[in-house]
């Protein structure tokens, strides 16, 4: 036991306290590898982690840092270590092992600094609450300095729950989301959203040509769902002002494809809905609304820091009863595409830059031209929570 | 015998619990000359409350609690809710009430901003705590006016300056953004819309004394707004109030408030007194109405000195040859002779 004692006082004398430096960042140790504690000759606790394999012991200390060097207080997520186990260091040196000063290691998601402070580096955007504030020119020409094209959106909560197994399922909520532009005015929110994805194992039919060497082809349906409930959209037109109530909305999904864990698609989705249109000119009008759309959600990177969404929706709104300005079928196109990118995280919480360009034709507004417009928004987006995504 | 030190050590740790019971009792437990006990502390945050005062006859409910990790001791998310926040003044026929409005407060040990920027993110320190203000659904209803005002959305990102770990301090600022819209009560059509994309200031401030008998809150919104009907202007609003309670029923406390409101766009300054009954409220962990009772231990009585049996009195050999076979000279035996009087003062003297 003495010579334990001995061997780790020897450690402990031999590493340097300053145990960083301003040069790249040392190498981190393992977090699927067996860690050590132990204690010097000053009753500092070291983290030490051999590597049988490459003959390298990393060592690191086991407390957060001050720009001195000091030691100032615990490690923030870091993993039990089994303290003042026996360790001979002048054995192993004899062995081959070399000491290297490093990070200790952090969990998926994080990562240290030199002085193993500990911060997060992935975040899941699709679960979080955000609010953000834009500029949206209504053409390239505008004074971009001029702020009533100001737009700002928020999501209250947006929450993605993931179903693993062989067949995964993705769930999807959203609650309060929506968005509004100053001028002219309009203002989109959704109370409530919900849709599902699931990956299906059987394929629906399995085609087997027999063309040269014969060959099986899968097709496969993966059907989901999509809804929404209490929708409002506000639009103030030279004829006044107009507001949309959709009051429910259910559609199938055929996802075209997916990723893994099906944080990222590409899909079609058709159904039926149920609105109330009001409006300035022609009173209150109720509608069923066949709407069909292509949605692709995708999250570039394995940190999620870019992330990618279009989507192209056509509605056709079927009056019960026709008005002066729209005929008793109405339509409705809408195309938006928007990239989201973190720029830096404030304890944590990420800041994102989005970049979106929509345009939109519709006859259903009155004084509204029906041929398409065009916008363009910059902006910035907040989010609290973020955690890091699912390790895939 | 055996058994005396662990009735001991049970009564001992008996006595110890009781103790420690009343000692964690006495913070917000207090105790009445018959010996019944009542609560002196009162976790505000959790409760149905009824108001009545000068501004009318109000309702909520409140609901606060951490979100803790256990890969993180030192973060925590606290959570304030505030749900169906609603009042009625009957003199002024006007209602006015939140349906939702949350204040979520991230406190952690340390507070950074990080830059992810080239291949090393890098980390730069700030000391304070972060957190968002979210208000859904407000309603201002006023039956001499053809309008009535809906708050659409109230959104805030917060810097927190006091970092406390409970919630009983708080000062906040940051910016703010609200869309409120007048809907025309006969039409159900919205006329004018208010907007202020981030351009206003926000600070609210919250102090609550250890045992809850003192709440205070104050917020302060300023800044420019821009109204679908006029362009941009500028807008204050201001609260402030200050609850004491006074009296419990029950252990439900019953306060009286005090405050003020002040609304530059309605151009109207309200200052309110009146009482506050909490109907439910969670009661305070601190509280220990019924306090732990040390284990019933009975107390052995005392043990009966016991008399080893008295054998029979042995009959004297009648001989000597009777005797053991044993002699005195192995030293296994040796055994006396006495007479059955002295034999049986000597076991009893044993």
């Amino acid at each position: 036991m003495r010579s334990v004692h001995i061997a780790v006082a020897m450690i402990g004398i031999a590493l340097p306290a300053r145990a960083f430096a301003d040069a790249p960042l040392a190498p981190e140790m393992s977090a699927d590898r067996p860690v050590m504690c132990l204690r010097d000759a000053s009753d500092q606790v070291w983290r030490i982690q051999c590597d049988p394999r490459t003959r390298v012991c990393l060592y690191a200390p086991n407390e957060e840092l001050d720009s001195t060097g000091g030691r100032v207080k615990p490690l923030e997520r870091a993993r039990t270590c089994e303290l003042d186990a026996p360790f001979d260091r002048a054995g192993m040196e004899k062995q081959g092992f070399t000491f290297i000063a490093g990070r200790v290691d952090a969990p998926y998601g994080w990562m240290r600094d030199e002085r193993q402070r500990v911060f997060q580096v992935n975040f899941d955007l699709r679960r979080r609450m955000y609010f953000g504030v834009a500029y949206t020119p209504q053409k390239v020409l505008d004074d971009p300095l001029e702020s009533t094209r100001t737009s700002v959106d928020f999501g209250l909560f947006v929450f993605d729950y993931l179903q693993g197994g062989r067949t995964p399922t993705r769930h999807r909520l959203r609650l309060f989301e929506g968005e509004v532009h100053m001028e002219p005015f309009s203002a989109e929110v959704v109370i409530a959203h919900y849709d599902v994805s699931h990956k299906f194992m059987d394929p629906l039919l399995r085609i087997t040509t027999f063309v040269g060497e014969p060959s099986r082809h899968d097709l496969v349906l993966d059907l989901g769902m999509w809804s929404e409930v209490g929708s409002l959209e506000l639009h103030k037109t030279p004829m006044g002002n107009s507001q949309l109530w959709r009051h429910a909305t259910a559609q199938v999904t055929l996802d075209l494809w997916q990723s893994p864990n099906l944080d990222s698609f590409a899909r079609i989705r058709t159904g039926v809905g149920l609105e109330g249109q009001r409006d300035d000119v022609n009173g209150y009008r109720s509608a069923v609304t066949e709407s069909s759309a292509f949605d692709l959600d995708w999250v570039l990177d394995p940190n999620g820091f870019h992330n990618v969404r279009f989507e192209l929706l056509h509605e056709l709104p079927r009056y019960f009863t026709p008005t002066a300005t729209t005929p008793k079928l109405a339509q409705r196109f809408k195309a938006n595409l928007q990239y989201e990118a973190i720029i830096l995280a404030i304890n944590d919480q990420p800041l994102t830059l989005k970049l979106a360009a929509g345009g939109e034709k519709r006859d259903d507004l009155p004084g509204v031209p029906d041929k398409w417009a065009f916008v363009f928004e910059t902006g910035l987006r907040f989010s609290l929570w973020a955690p890091p995504r699912a390790k895939s | 015998m055996g058994t005396a030190p662990g009735q001991i050590v049970a009564l001992a740790a008996g006595v110890v619990l009781a103790l420690a019971g009343a000692a964690r009792a006495d913070e917000c437990t207090g105790t009445s000359s018959r010996g019944d006990r009542f609560a002196t502390c009162f976790d505000v945050g959790n409760r149905l409350a009824v108001d009545a005062g000068s501004d009318g006859l109000g309702v909520g409910i409140a609901l606060r609690h951490r979100i803790t990790f256990d890969d993180d001791p030192d973060l925590e998310w606290k959570m304030e809710h505030a749900l169906v926040d609603a009042n009625y003044s009957v003199l002024e026929s006007r209602f006015t009430g939140t349906f939702y409005s949350g204040r979520y407060l991230r406190h952690a040990r340390d507070g950074h901003v990080l830059i992810p920027i080239g291949g090393t993110p890098t980390k730069i320190f700030l000391p304070f705590d972060i957190g968002a203000i979210f208000e859904i659904g407000h309603l201002d209803w006023k039956q001499e006016v053809p309008t009535f005002t809906i708050g659409v959305l109230r959104v805030a990102p917060l810097i927190e300056l006091l970092r406390s770990k409970d919630y009983k301090r708080v000062l906040a600022i940051g910016p703010a953004m609200h869309w409120d819209m007048d809907v025309d009560r006969e039409f159900l059509m919205t006329t004018l819309h208010t907007i202020a994309p981030f351009s206003e200031g926000v600070a609210s401030l919250r102090l609550e004394s250890t045992d809850g008998l003192w709440v205070t809150e104050a917020r302060l919104e300023a800044g420019s707004a821009w109204r679908s009907d006029r362009g941009w202007h500028r807008e204050a609003r201001a609260s402030a109030t200050l609850e004491k309670i006074v009296v419990s029923v029950n252990d439900r406390p019953i306060a009286l408030t005090a405050g003020f409101e002040y609304d530059s766009a309605r151009n109207e300054t309200l200052a309110k007194i009146g009482a506050r009954v909490a109907v439910l409220e969670r009661m305070d962990p601190r509280v220990s109405i019924r306090p732990l009772q040390p284990r019933e231990v009975a107390t052995p009585p005392p043990a009966e000195p016991v008399l080893p049996p008295v054998p029979e009195p042995a009959e004297p050999p009648m001989i000597p040859s009777e005797l053991p076979s044993a002699t005195a000279s192995d030293g296994a035996f040796e055994a006396p002779l006495l007479d059955h009087a002295s034999a049986l003062a000597v076991i009893r003297a044993v």
